[in-house]
C-alpha cells in the first residue's frame, strides 16, 4: 500500500507536471525538426504533415553549402569562446568583490552595472560603430568580443556575486587558518563549490553571443566575418524565404548549444556533493 | 569534499578574528577585483550611453540633416504633452514585463524543483528542457509565426482537432489575442533562464537544512517555504530585477511577430523607440524617449532593491 | 576524480582556442605575405541591399565574371538583409565607414545626397559610350528628385506593382480576368469560398503595406500629382471612396490575419493556395513559380484608373551608387558600367524576373517569353500611362509611411478609426513635412 502511494505521489509531483512543461518546451523544437526534413512544397501544404511524408535532407545540404555557413559557424565559435573566457574572468573577480567586501563606492558600482542595461541596444549601435571604426576594428571579431563582454559583465557579475555569497564564508576563512593562502583557499574550497555558478554563467554568456543578432550585424561589414545569426538572416531575402533551409540551418546552429547544455547540466549539481535531494 | 567538511568545524570558532584582520589589510583588494569590469564598461559603454543623453536635447534625424540642432527640452515636452503613443506603449511595457517575469519565475521555479529531483534520464530531460534558451531570435520568431499562422499553422490544426476552436484563428492578427500569443512565445524562450539560475542555486543549498526540517516534521510545502525560498531569496531578487530590465528592453519577438501591431496593440515603449530609431531614423526623439525609460527603470531598480531588502535577512 | 576531469576539459578548451587562434593568424599572415606580389590589385566593396538564397548567387556570379574581365580589381560582396539594409547604411554614413559601391533604391537618393554621402556621377555618365541605352526616364527621375539635380545612381532594374492572380481558379469559375476596378471587386467576391479556406484577395496590413496601398490608391484615382496647391491629394474624395470599398473586403473576402500580413505571410497565403489575388510586384515571380505551376498563376496590371489610364509609380528602380568616401572611384564606376552592361543586366533581371533598364536587353528572347515582364512593359510603354511621383525628396516620406500609414491601416481594419480620419492624418503629416522642407530650404538660401 505504501509503495503504491509513493508511486502515485511521484506521478503527481514529478512525472505529470514534468511532462506538461516538457511538451510545451519540446513541441516547437520538434516542429522545427519536422520542417527541416520536409521538401519546400510540403511545408505549407494542407493537411499538415506531423511527420514528413517525403523526408529529405536537401534542406541541410542547402543550409550547409549556403555561402559560407561553415565560416559563420567558426566565427561564432571564436567570438563565443573568447567572450566566455573574458566574461568569466571579469565577473568572477568583480562578483567576489561585491559579495565578500564592504567598500566605498560599492553601491555606485552596482548602480553603474545596472544602468548599462537600461538602454535599448538599437540606440547604442551608431556610437558603438563609431568607437570601433576609430579603433579600426569594424568586421573584426574583437569588436564583438569586447562589446559582448561589456554588455554581459553587469549581469554576470551580479549573478556571480549571488553564487559566491551562497558559498559559506566560514569555509574559506577556515581554510586560510588551516594554512592555505588566499589563492589556495579560493582554488580548493571556493572554486569547487562555485562550479555550478561558473558553468551557469559561462552557458548564459555563450548562448547570448551565439544568438546575438543586431550588434553582430551592424559591426560586421564583411561576409566572411558574419556570425551565425547574421548568416541565417541572409537566408531570408525579401523575395525568398526558404523555411526548410532556415529550419535546417537553425537546427545545425542549435547543435553546439545542445551539447553545451548536455555537458553543463551535470555540473549544475555536481559541484556540491550530496546536493541531490530525493 | 572531505576538506570542506573538516574546515566547517574550525570555521565557527575562528570567524571573528580573521574578519578584523582581513578588512584592514586588504582595503585595496576589492577595487583591484572590480577594475577589469569597470574599465571595459567605462571604455565601451559609457560613450554610447552618453550619446543618448546628448541627443535627447537635440533635433537629430539622420534623414533630415537640414533640420538638426539644439532642441533644449522640446523633445521631452512633446513626449509628455502631444505624444499619443507614449502612455499606451508604457502600459504595454508594464503588461509585457509583469506577465513575462511573473510567469517565467513561477514556471522556471517549478521546472527547477522538478529537475532537481532524481529520476531516470534526468540528464537528457534537463538538456531538453533548456533548449529553448539556446534558440536564436531569428529561428524563434520564424517558427512561432509559422506555428501561429492561420492557413498552415500547427496550433490552429491542433486546437481544431481537440475541438477547442471551430475555425482557424489569426492569433497574431487579432487585437485581443496578439499580445498573449507573443507573451507565450517569449515565455517559451524565457523559462529555461530562471530554471537554470534557480537550479544552480538550489544545488548549493546544504542538505542538512532539509534534513533538519524533515526531523521537525515539516511537510514538503513547508520546507519549500521555510528552507528553499529563504535560501534562494537573493538569487530570486537579483534575477527578477535583471529580467525585468532585460524584458523591458527586449523587442526581438515583438518586432518579428507583430511589428508592434495590430494597431499598436503590442507596441511597448522600447518597441516604439526601436521603431523610431530603425524605421524613422529619428534619433533625437528616440533618445529623449530612451532617457525617460532610463529614468523609469532607475527608479524601479532602486525601489525594488530597497523594498525587497536585498542582502538583508 | 572530478578535479581531474575539469583539468582535462580546461586543457582541451585551451588547445581548441590555440588551434583556432593559430588558424586565424595563419590565414591572415598568409594574406599579408601574398599581397605584395599582386601589389596593383584594387579592392572595392559592394553592398547588396537585399541578400537571400535567390539573389546572392546572382551577384556572386556577376562579380566573378567582372573580376575575370578586370583582373586588377577585386570586388568584395556584402549582402545586407533587406530589413536591416537601410539601418546599416545609416550607421555607415554616420561614421564615414561607407562601402565603395552599393545597390540603392531611387527613393533613398534624396536622403543620401542630402547627407552628402554619395558621389555625383554626371561627369562619368556623360562620357560613357552606352549612356543612351539606359532608360532615359529613370535617369531623369533620379536627377529630378535630389535637391541639387545631380545624378547619384545608375538604375539597373525597374519594378512594377501588379496583381498576381490564380488563373486556374478564374478558369474554373468561368470568370474573366479583371480589367476594371468594378470587375476586380466582383471577382474578389466570387472567388471567396471560406468553407474551402479560399479568399478572393489579401490585404497587406503589416510591415511595408503602406507603399503598396499608396500605389493602389493612385492606380484607382488616376490623380497625377501628390501635392496640389500645397494640399496633399492623399485625402482626395476618390481615395476615400476607394479605401472604403477596399477595406470593406477585410474579413468578408480576405483572411482576418491580413491586419498583420507582411511580405512573408502574404506570399505564403498565395503560394499555399488560400488566396485568389494578390498585389505585389513582378519581382516575386520566382517565388510563386516554385510553389505553383505556370498554368496556375499569372500577372495582370493593376486595373486602369477611373479616368481610364494605367498608373505606375515613377522611380520604382534600383541603381548602383558610388559613395563619396571611396578611394577608387574609377574602379567603382567600371563596376557600375559592368552591372549595367547588356549581359549583366540581362543575367540579373532574367534571374530575378524584373524589367531591365538597358534597351539592348529589352529585345532579347527571354523578355518575350516572360509574360509578367511583358505586362510591365505594356504598362510602361503605354503612352497614356500616368507616372505618378511620390515626394521621395521629403526626408520623412518613408517614416510617415512606415509609422503613420502602416499602423493607421491597422486601426482602420480593426475599426478604431474611419477611412476619412486615416487619410486626413496621412495627408496632414505629408503637408507638415512639406512645410518643414520648404522652410529649411528657404533658410539655407
Amino acid at each position: 500500500m505504501f509503495t503504491v502511494n509513493k508511486k502515485v505521489d511521484k506521478i503527481l509531483t514529478l512525472y505529470l507536471p514534468l511532462t506538461m512543461l516538457l511538451s510545451f518546451t519540446i513541441f516547437p523544437i520538434y516542429w522545427t525538426l519536422n520542417t527541416a526534413f520536409k521538401p519546400e512544397g510540403d511545408i505549407v501544404k494542407r493537411p499538415l504533415q506531423y511527420m514528413p511524408v517525403n523526408p529529405t535532407t536537401e534542406n541541410f545540404v542547402a543550409a550547409w553549402t549556403n555561402v559560407g555557413f561553415a565560416t559563420f559557424f567558426k566565427n561564432s565559435l571564436i567570438v563565443g569562446v573568447f567572450t566566455v573566457i573574458a566574461v568569466l574572468i571579469c565577473s568572477t573577480l568583480s562578483g567576489y568583490a561585491l559579495s565578500r567586501y564592504q567598500f566605498k563606492g560599492k553601491r555606485s558600482f552596482m548602480l553603474m552595472l545596472l544602468c548599462t542595461q537600461f538602454i535599448p541596444r538599437a540606440m547604442m549601435i551608431i556610437p558603438l560603430f563609431v568607437i570601433f571604426k576609430n579603433l579600426g576594428l569594424i568586421s573584426n571579431p574583437l569588436s564583438l568580443i569586447i562589446t559582448y563582454t561589456a554588455i554581459e559583465i553587469p549581469f554576470t557579475t551580479i549573478l556571480m556575486s549571488g553564487f559566491i555569497s551562497n558559498v559559506p564564508k566560514e569555509l574559506e576563512e577556515a581554510a586560510m587558518i588551516d594554512g592555505c593562502t588566499k589563492l589556495q583557499s579560493l582554488r580548493h574550497v571556493v572554486f569547487p563549490l562555485l562550479l555550478p555558478g561558473i558553468v551557469a554563467t559561462g552557458v548564459f554568456t555563450f548562448i547570448y553571443t551565439w544568438n546575438e543578432f543586431l550588434i553582430a550585424l551592424m559591426l560586421t561589414n564583411q561576409q566572411s566575418k558574419f556570425t551565425l545569426p547574421v548568416g541565417l538572416s541572409t537566408m531570408m531575402g525579401e523575395f525568398s524565404i526558404n523555411y526548410g533551409a532556415l529550419a535546417a540551418g537553425s537546427v545545425i546552429a542549435l547543435i553546439p548549444a545542445v551539447i553545451l547544455f548536455a555537458y553543463a547540466q551535470k555540473h549544475l549539481v555536481n559541484g556540491m556533493g550530496g546536493a541531490v535531494k530525493g | 569534499m572531505s576538506l570542506s567538511q573538516g574546515v566547517t568545524e574550525t570555521a565557527i570558532n575562528s570567524k571573528k578574528t580573521v574578519n578584523r584582520k582581513k578588512i584592514k589589510k586588504d582595503k585595496w583588494v576589492p577595487y583591484l577585483f572590480i577594475l577589469p569590469s569597470f574599465l571595459i564598461i567605462l571604455g565601451f559603454l559609457f560613450y554610447p550611453i552618453a550619446t543618448v543623453f546628448y541627443y535627447s536635447v537635440q533635433h537629430y534625424d539622420v534623414s533630415a540633416p537640414y533640420y538638426n540642432g539644439f532642441a533644449g527640452l522640446e523633445n521631452f515636452k512633446e513626449i509628455f504633452t502631444t505624444d499619443k503613443m507614449f502612455i499606451p506603449s508604457l502600459i504595454n511595457s508594464l503588461k509585457w514585463v509583469v506577465s513575462e517575469v511573473g510567469l517565467q519565475l513561477v514556471f522556471g521555479m517549478i521546472l527547477a524543483l522538478l529537475l532537481n529531483q532524481t529520476f531516470k534520464f534526468r540528464g537528457l530531460v534537463r538538456a531538453a528542457a533548456f533548449i529553448p534558451w539556446a534558440v536564436s531570435g531569428v529561428l524563434a520568431s520564424t517558427m512561432w509565426s509559422l506555428m501561429f499562422n492561420e492557413h498552415m499553422g500547427v496550433l490552429n490544426d491542433l486546437l481544431m482537432k481537440m475541438g477547442i476552436i471551430n475555425e482557424p484563428q489569426a492569433f497574431l492578427a487579432n487585437t485581443s489575442t496578439a499580445f498573449t500569443a507573443v507573451i507565450i512565445a517569449e515565455l517559451w524562450r524565457g523559462i529555461p533562464f530562471f530554471a537554470i539560475t534557480l537550479l544552480a542555486s538550489l544545488s548549493s543549498i546544504p542538505d542538512e537544512l532539509y534534513e533538519a526540517a524533515r526531523v521537525d516534521g515539516a511537510s514538503r510545502w513547508k520546507s519549500f517555504i521555510f528552507v528553499t525560498l529563504p535560501q534562494l531569496k537573493n538569487t530570486i531578487v537579483l534575477t527578477t530585477l535583471l529580467r525585468v530590465v532585460w524584458e523591458f528592453n527586449n523587442v526581438d519577438l515583438l518586432f518579428n511577430l507583430t511589428g508592434g501591431g495590430p494597431a499598436h496593440s503590442t507596441t511597448t515603449l522600447t518597441m516604439y523607440i526601436a521603431d523610431l530609431a530603425v524605421h524613422g531614423s529619428n534619433f533625437g526623439y528616440g533618445s529623449a524617449l530612451t532617457v525617460v525609460s532610463f529614468g523609469i527603470l532607475l527608479v524601479f531598480a532602486i525601489l525594488y532593491l530597497k523594498l525587497s531588502r536585498y542582502e538583508k535577512e | 576524480m572530478f578535479r581531474k576531469k575539469l583539468t582535462i576539459s580546461v586543457l582541451t578548451l585551451i588547445m581548441i582556442m590555440g588551434l583556432v587562434l593559430t588558424g586565424c593568424i595563419g590565414e591572415e599572415s598568409l594574406v599579408k605575405e601574398s599581397s605584395p606580389q599582386k601589389a596593383e590589385k584594387v579592392k572595392i566593396v559592394f553592398w547588396d541591399d537585399n541578400t537571400g538564397p535567390q539573389r546572392t548567387p546572382i551577384w556572386e556570379k556577376l562579380i566573378t565574371t567582372f573580376e575575370k574581365e578586370n583582373p586588377a580589381i577585386d570586388v568584395e560582396y556584402v549582402g545586407l538583409p533587406k530589413d536591416s539594409a537601410k539601418a546599416m547604411l545609416d550607421a555607415a554614413i554616420a561614421s564615414g565607414e561607407t562601402p565603395d559601391v552599393a545597390s540603392v533604391y531611387a527613393s533613398w537618393l534624396p536622403e543620401f545626397s542630402n547627407r552628402d554621402a554619395l558621389l555625383p556621377l554626371d561627369s562619368y555618365f556623360s562620357k560613357w559610350s552606352e549612356k543612351d541605352k539606359i532608360n532615359k526616364g529613370a535617369i531623369e527621375f533620379n536627377k529630378r528628385i535630389v535637391s541639387n539635380q545631380k545624378l547619384y545612381g545608375i538604375p539597373y532594374t525597374q519594378n512594377l506593382d501588379i496583381l498576381w492572380v490564380r488563373s486556374d481558379w478564374f478558369k474554373a469559375a468561368n470568370l474573366n480576368i479583371p480589367e476594371t476596378w468594378d470587375e476586380f471587386f466582383d471577382s474578389v467576391e466570387i472567388l471567396t469560398d471560406k468553407s474551402n479556406n479560399r479568399y478572393g484577395y489579401t490585404i497587406r496590413g503589416g510591415a511595408g503595406g503602406s507603399f503598396q496601398l499608396q500605389r493602389m490608391m493612385y492606380a484607382y484615382s488616376g490623380i497625377e500629382t501628390f501635392f496640389k496647391d500645397g494640399k496633399s491629394t492623399i485625402n482626395d474624395p476618390k481615395h476615400v471612396e476607394f479605401l472604403k470599398k477596399y477595406f470593406a473586403m477585410y474579413q468578408t473576402y480576405t483572411p482576418i490575419s491580413d491586419i498583420t500580413n507582411d511580405y512573408k505571410a502574404m506570399i505564403a497565403g498565395f503560394d499555399s493556395g488560400s488566396i485568389a489575388m494578390l498585389q505585389h510586384n513582378i519581382g516575386s515571380f520566382a517565388e510563386h513559380s516554385e510553389a505553383l505551376d505556370s498554368n496556375q498563376f499569372q500577372a495582370i496590371p493593376l486595373p486602369k484608373s477611373v479616368e481610364g489610364h494605367y498608373v505606375a509609380e515613377d522611380g520604382n528602380t534600383i541603381g548602383i551608387s558610388i559613395f563619396k568616401g571611396t578611394k577608387h572611384p574609377v574602379e567603382s564606376w567600371k563596376f557600375i558600367t559592368f552591372i549595367n552592361s547588356k549581359k549583366a543586366q540581362s543575367f540579373w533581371n532574367k534571374s530575378v524576373g524584373q524589367l531591365p533598364t538597358n534597351s539592348d536587353v529589352l529585345n532579347e528572347d527571354w523578355i518575350k517569353a516572360s509574360p509578367h515582364i511583358q505586362i510591365a512593359q505594356k504598362v510602361y510603354n503605354d503612352p497614356d500611362t500616368i507616372l505618378f511621383e511620390p515626394p521621395f525628396y521629403l526626408s520623412e516620406y518613408r517614416t510617415i509611411l512606415n509609422t503613420i500609414v502602416d499602423t493607421g491601416t491597422q486601426s482602420v481594419l480593426s475599426g478604431k478609426i474611419t477611412v476619412e480620419e486615416f487619410l486626413d492624418k496621412w495627408a496632414e503629416a505629408m503637408e507638415e513635412s512639406q512645410r518643414q522642407y520648404d522652410e529649411s530650404f528657404v533658410n539655407l538660401r
